[in-house]
């Protein structure tokens, strides 16, 4: 599975990436900003979207608007990630189109399994609304 | 010349001559008419009409002849009067009598003359004369003709006469009529024989009518008009003035007026001529309207009676009387009687006995001499005796009278009032002994301009108030100074100086100090009048309020702890920025305490607080929230809420209300009573802090995301296979980053619960599902300390109302807990079942038990029991504080029993779900 993972903290990537590639194989392209990601992901096409929220500039909702801007990314899954839960925000942002919101920090071991399983629950809702 | 001599009745001539009016009269054409004739009939140039008065001949008539008159003495005419028949001279200037006279001798040169005595009343007053320049000699015929114009002249004169009669005769009767007309008075004419009869205008114009209206007149039109009543007078009336037993007929009577009432006529007539045998003919008279006169009569004679009964009603009796030593009676009123027991006539004129005979002998000399000294000095006198009463009681009367003199300065009588005066005097007698029975004192304090002071009057009182008697202080009153209070004796004295300076109320509240040394407080109040001599005289009242004082005294300083109190309490609210309010929600009325006021930003002078007015400062958004609390307040009785309001100026301010009201049975008028506080600031600080916890939070996870992911990963093993020592410090710096992210979790938390943040999303749960996965979770944690976990069957239908997430972590919390604080090898059991309406859950352990001291501050935030070792568990210290906060705030309730070295239950209730239903 090809995930976008865009996030400032440099550190928070590196762990993401080592959870993710060597204990799920996925493959993971990380940007350090929403600018970054746009730039890189049309041709990376992603099957789904990790976002941090607090992020300099752009931060994760008007990067997530921008990103389904471009062809082909529309209809991707998007999951946000943030240190900052709250149940008003994490609304704010299943609104804006993310399937899910992780709360930080996360279980690094857990995480390849638990963002597989939401991506195939949103598609068997698609498919039941497809129906 | 020979003058003519005087007629011999020459006085009897001149009062003919005079009476015939003639003299000096303008000229007349009858007589002008008639000298015209003679000087054509006659042919001679000059014809006369000419009057002889003392000194001259004038005359009425002239042709031919300038001059009116001529002196008598050269007169012809002198000579003419003097016989019968023509005077004729010829030639004047062949008569030795007239040849030298002037008239002939120069204008108008007379020489012929015949001249007529014209005679009235037999004398001859003048002549009928003609004259010519040239001699001449009259012929018999003309003699004749001269003759029959002279009487021609004395018919003229006769008959003017009779029309000047006629003349004045008819302009006196117009006076005359004019001056009925003016005392607007009727008159009538009556033939008594005929019955014909004639009334004037104002005849009718009495009785309301036109004359012509009433046509045909007779005597039964006034018969018709006349009262029937005063018909039968009237005939009598005339009779006896038709047998002359009456010079007139004289009759007051009334007459029926065009509307309808009577109107009251005087009528006065006279038979003024009689037939040949003595029977009145005709009578003439008058009628004239005397209503407003019987009216007046009417009123005099109401307004005597009113008098009289006046008289009679008033409470005194009045009278007049001579002044002697009887008191004889001229005039004394009816109620004479009742005070003395014998009528007013028996002191008339001292028919039955004297006024002197009944005043009291012992009174008598007294009153005597006041009467004597004010007739004397001509003044009034007012004077208090006793006279008996016929059945021998003594009865007070009270008199004011006045001697009358008559112009010449005489003494004519007395006249007076007389008032019975023994019912007061009998009140006075009870008010002195009613004065007795007052607890204070009523007295008289007298104090003259040189100092002195005394007590002419003090009743018994005075004796329990300043022990002294009545008697000690009639003459002095310093006896009553002695005792008054050193502190207080110069307010008493200013007060009573400015009370006699101004002669205002006195009123003054002081000490004394008794016999046995006590402090008595007394209040005194006193009015007083202006003497004669100068001095001033209260009448006044002192008591004794020494239990008031007392208890006022004590009252105040009550007062004031109060005042204190409140000033205190004032203090605090404004510090506090809290005020206090109460409304009635029936009414609309709304009190609020001076902080409120600028907690709104109302002026407190220019507002009239309402509960319309508090609404509309509540901001729209907080509306709904506010109208749910007042809502709630009615059926619980607590009204709690924290809202935004507007203030006038477009600030936004947080306030805290809180309410408490009876409920509706107690409380007709719905009053509630509430504080309300400015929570601006808190709540400001509460967003800077929620802002603060929110951003910390997030600047220690995101470091934590990385060590924990870090730690984790390379703990697993799954990165490579690490040397034992390093797998332990990673197992270590794992387990306490999971801790760090527990503590932070636990933190945000209960943060939440405590501002009331936490959202709830309420659910009917299965309770065997939930402790199921409860016990699952924390089966790994449990088998660290090697503690099995024991879940109890539950009945599967139980369900409870409650937030899963919420319900996973109160039993998660309780469960660690119960698992840390237990011993490897024991059991914790988990168990739920339904008591009443609510479901229990119970989490029990087998350890040494919660300290005694410690179990107070159990669900206290950061409070950590530690092992009777002294060995702390770990945790972060808010666990059972966010179980409280969370059970409590889904509606349960949490606690616990511990015994010591026997293990504690935790226990917590939730309703059972369809309970609140």
């Amino acid at each position: 599975m090809r995930v976008l993972h865009v996030e400032d903290d440099e550190d928070i990537r590196a762990v993401t990436e080592i959870a993710l590639v060597q204990l799920s194989g996925f493959q993971v392209l990380s940007c350090e900003s929403g600018q970054q990601a746009l730039t890189q992901a049309e041709r990376f096409a992603p099957q789904l979207i990790l976002l941090d929220v607090m992020m300099p500039q752009m931060d994760g909702l008007q990067t997530l608007a921008a990103l389904r801007q471009l062809p082909g990314l529309a209809g991707v899954p998007v999951i946000f990630m943030t240190a900052r839960l709250q149940e008003a925000e994490q609304q704010r942002y299943l609104s804006a189109g993310a399937i899910a919101v992780i709360e930080k920090p996360f279980d690094p071991l857990t995480l390849g399994t638990q963002l597989r399983e939401l991506c195939q629950t949103k598609l068997a809702d698609s498919r039941l609304s497809d129906v | 010349m020979q003058s003519a001599v005087k007629p011999e009745n020459e006085a009897a001539r001149l009062a003919a001559l005079y009476a015939s009016a003639l003299l000096n009269t303008l000229p007349e054409p009858r007589f002008d008419r008639l000298t015209r004739l003679v000087q054509q009939a006659l042919h001679t140039p000059i014809v006369l009409i000419s009057l002889l008065d003392e000194e001259r001949q004038w005359f009425k008539s002239r042709q031919g002849l300038d001059v009116c008159e001529t002196a008598r003495d050269i007169s012809f005419c002198g000579h003419a009067i003097l016989g019968e028949g023509v005077f004729q001279i010829t030639d004047a200037l062949a008569d030795p009598r007239f040849a030298d006279n002037p008239l002939v001798t120069s204008a108008p040169f007379i020489r012929f003359y015949a001249g007529v005595p014209l005679k009235v009343a037999a004398q001859p007053i003048g002549t009928l004369c003609i004259i010519d320049s040239e001699p001449r000699t009259l012929s018999d015929a003309e003699t004749a003709m001269l003759i029959g114009f002279a009487e021609l002249v004395e018919q003229e004169i006769t008959d003017r006469l009779h029309e000047q009669a006629h003349l004045q005769l008819a302009a006196s009767e117009l006076m005359y009529r004019s001056v009925l007309e003016g005392t607007r008075i009727g008159t009538w004419q009556w033939n008594v024989q005929t019955g014909e009869t004639v009334f004037n205008e104002r005849w009718a114009e009495i009785i309301g009518y036109q004359l012509a209206e009433l046509m045909p007149i007779s005597i039964s039109t006034w018969q018709h008009f006349a009262h029937p009543d005063d018909l039968a007078l009237s005939a009598s009336l005339l009779t006896q003035h038709f047998n002359g037993e009456l010079a007139f007929y004289d009759c007051k009577c009334r007459m029926k007026h065009k509307n309808g009432h009577w109107v009251w006529v005087h009528d006065r007539g006279k038979v003024i001529s009689w037939t040949a045998d003595g029977k009145p003919l005709m009578m003439y008279g008058t009628h004239a309207d005397i209503t407003e006169q019987k009216q007046a009569e009417q009123e005099l004679k109401a307004s005597r009676d009113q008098y009289q009964a006046l008289v009679n009603n008033i409470p005194g009796i009045t009278y007049r009387c001579l002044a002697d030593s009887d008191w004889t009676m001229l005039y004394i009123s009816g109620s004479i009687d009742p005070l003395s027991g014998y009528p007013a006539t028996d002191f008339i004129n001292n028919q039955v006995r004297s006024y002197a005979s009944v005043i009291l002998a012992e009174d008598r000399n007294r009153l005597t001499k006041i009467v004597e000294r004010a007739i004397a000095e001509r003044r009034s006198w007012h004077v208090q005796y006793r006279i008996t009463h016929r059945d021998g009681s003594v009865r007070w009367v009270e008199e004011r009278g006045t001697p009358e003199f008559s112009e010449q300065g005489e003494l004519r009588y007395l006249d007076g009032f007389i008032l019975d005066i023994n019912a007061e005097k009998q009140l006075k007698r009870k008010l002195i002994s009613l004065t007795a029975q007052l607890p204070g004192v009523v007295y008289q304090y007298q104090q003259w301009p040189d100092g002195r002071a005394a007590f002419p009057y003090a009743s018994a009182a005075i004796e329990q108030i300043y022990g002294v008697k009545p008697e000690d202080v009639t003459a002095d009153a310093s006896k009553v100074f002695a005792v008054i209070h050193p502190e207080d004796m110069p307010a008493v004295v200013n007060s009573i100086q400015q009370s006699m300076s101004t002669l205002s109320l006195w009123r003054s509240e002081y000490r004394i100090v008794s016999k046995q040394g006590d402090i008595v407080w007394l209040l005194g109040s006193a009015t007083p009048e202006k003497m004669p001599d100068g001095s001033v005289l209260w009448h006044g009242y002192i008591q004794d309020v020494t239990t008031t004082k007392q208890h006022y005294l004590a009252l105040e300083k009550a007062n004031q702890a109060l005042q204190v109190a409140r000033e205190r309490l004032d203090t605090a609210s404004e510090q506090a920025q809290m005020g206090f309010w109460q409304a009635s929600l029936k009414t609309g009325a709304l009190w609020w305490s001076p902080v409120i006021y600028r907690i709104f930003g109302f002026d407190e002078a220019s507002t009239v607080p309402s509960v319309a007015l508090f609404k509309s400062t509540i901001h729209p958004d907080d509306r709904q929230k506010v109208a749910q609390s007042e809502l709630q307040a009615a059926q619980t009785g607590v009204h709690d809420v924290i809202h935004r309001i507007i203030r006038p100026d477009g600030t936004i301010r947080w306030v805290h209300e809180t309410a408490r009201m009876l409920p509706e049975a107690e409380n007709p008028e719905l009053i509630m009573v509430g504080s309300v506080q400015d929570i601006t600031e808190r709540i400001k600080l509460q967003q800077l802090k929620d802002e603060f916890i929110s951003t910390v939070s997030h600047e220690l996870r995101t470091p934590l995301t990385v060590i924990k992911g870090a730690v984790t990963l390379l703990n697993s093993g799954m990165l490579g296979e690490l040397a034992a020592p390093a797998q332990k410090l990673l197992s270590a710096a794992q387990h306490n980053s999971e801790r760090l992210s527990h503590l932070i979790n636990d933190l945000l938390d209960i943060e939440k619960l405590v501002a009331g943040k936490m959202p709830f999303s309420f659910q009917q749960l299965i309770v065997a599902k939930e402790l199921e996965q409860a016990t699952q979770a924390l089966i790994p944690f449990a088998e660290q300390y090697g503690v099995t976990l024991q879940l109890e069957p539950v009945l599967s239908v139980l369900r409870v109302r409650s937030d899963a997430l919420r319900l996973q972590q109160t039993l998660t919390n309780l469960l660690s807990n119960a698992i840390k604080f237990s011993t490897s090898g024991s059991k914790v059991r988990l168990r739920a079942y339904q008591h009443d309406s609510l479901v229990r859950f119970e989490v029990q352990d087998s350890g040494q038990g919660i300290p005694e001291e410690f179990q107070p501050q159990i669900f206290e935030r950061f409070a950590q029991a530690k092992t009777p070792q002294g060995e702390s568990k770990g945790g972060t210290g808010l666990g059972l504080a966010i179980c409280k906060e969370l059970v409590e705030q889904m509606g349960g309730s949490i606690g616990f029993s511990s015994l010591p070295a026997q293990g504690t239950t935790f226990y917590f209730q939730l309703p059972v779900a369809g309970s609140e239903k």
